[in-house]
């Protein structure tokens, strides 16, 4: 699907943080696996201005680790304040999703 | 940071040149994003530029970790560098020129009130 940028804007934070919170992973691996799940605008660019801000936020764990080919790569793991986090944004996006479906469905 | 280095900046001399030296070992598209970075970032420099050089640092990592993955320039940052510098500049709490002018306009327009409401 095209043009959701606006739309993840507020949520792209989190999905990066559910994938974090399944395994330690670094940059290109996170956009690739948001690419596969269909959102395909999603540059590492961006996932790379929010690990950044995670990383200043002090969410999530660094570590540099030597790659076959080129520089170190950074590692991400959660850490516990990235997981209180993490289930801070299943909690908001629950509330949020369930209102917008009460609205579809009429207002019931 | 010595103070001679405070003083005349050689440090931040050393670090440009240590920084240039790392994007010439870039492929030509990625040399090319560098430059534009560079741009795009200097207005969110304070007096000196100092807060410039880990966002640089971050941001040439990222063309470094990238190219060595041999992706394209367009899948790495699209073609919004000026919005890429922000979100970099701007999640660093670097405290520009501009923020400075308006905290000093709140300042002033609070002091007036303050005074007017007696």
């Amino acid at each position: 699907m095209e043009d959701l940028t606006e739309m993840l804007k507020g949520t792209l934070e989190g999905c990066v943080l559910e994938i974090i919170g399944g395994e330690e992973t670094y940059g290109y691996a996170i956009t690739r696996r948001l690419n596969e799940l269909g959102f395909a605008d999603v540059i590492e660019g961006t996932v790379y201005t929010i690990l950044l801000r995670l990383e200043r936020n002090a969410l999530v764990q660094v570590t540099k680790r030597p790659s076959e080919v080129g520089p170190p790569r950074k590692f991400y793991a959660l850490n516990d304040a990235g997981r209180a986090e993490l289930a801070t944004f299943w909690a908001k996006w629950q509330y949020v999703s369930s209102r917008i479906d009460r609205l579809r469905e009429g207002g019931k | 940071m010595s103070f001679w280095e405070t003083i005349t900046g050689s440090d931040l001399t050393r670090q440009w040149k240590a920084f240039d030296a790392r994007a010439r070992a870039l492929p030509a598209g990625y040399r090319a994003a560098w430059e534009q970075i560079k741009g795009n970032l200097i207005p969110y420099g304070d007096f000196t530029g100092r807060n410039l050089t880990p966002i640089l640092d971050a941001a040439l990592g990222l063309l470094e970790e990238a190219s060595a993955d041999g992706q394209g320039i367009q899948e790495v940052l699209g073609d919004d560098i000026p919005g890429f510098c922000a979100a970099l500049a701007g999640g660093a709490g670097a405290r520009t020129y501009r923020d400075r002018w308006r905290a000093q306009l709140n300042d002033n327009v609070a002091r007036r009130l303050g005074r007017l409401g007696g």
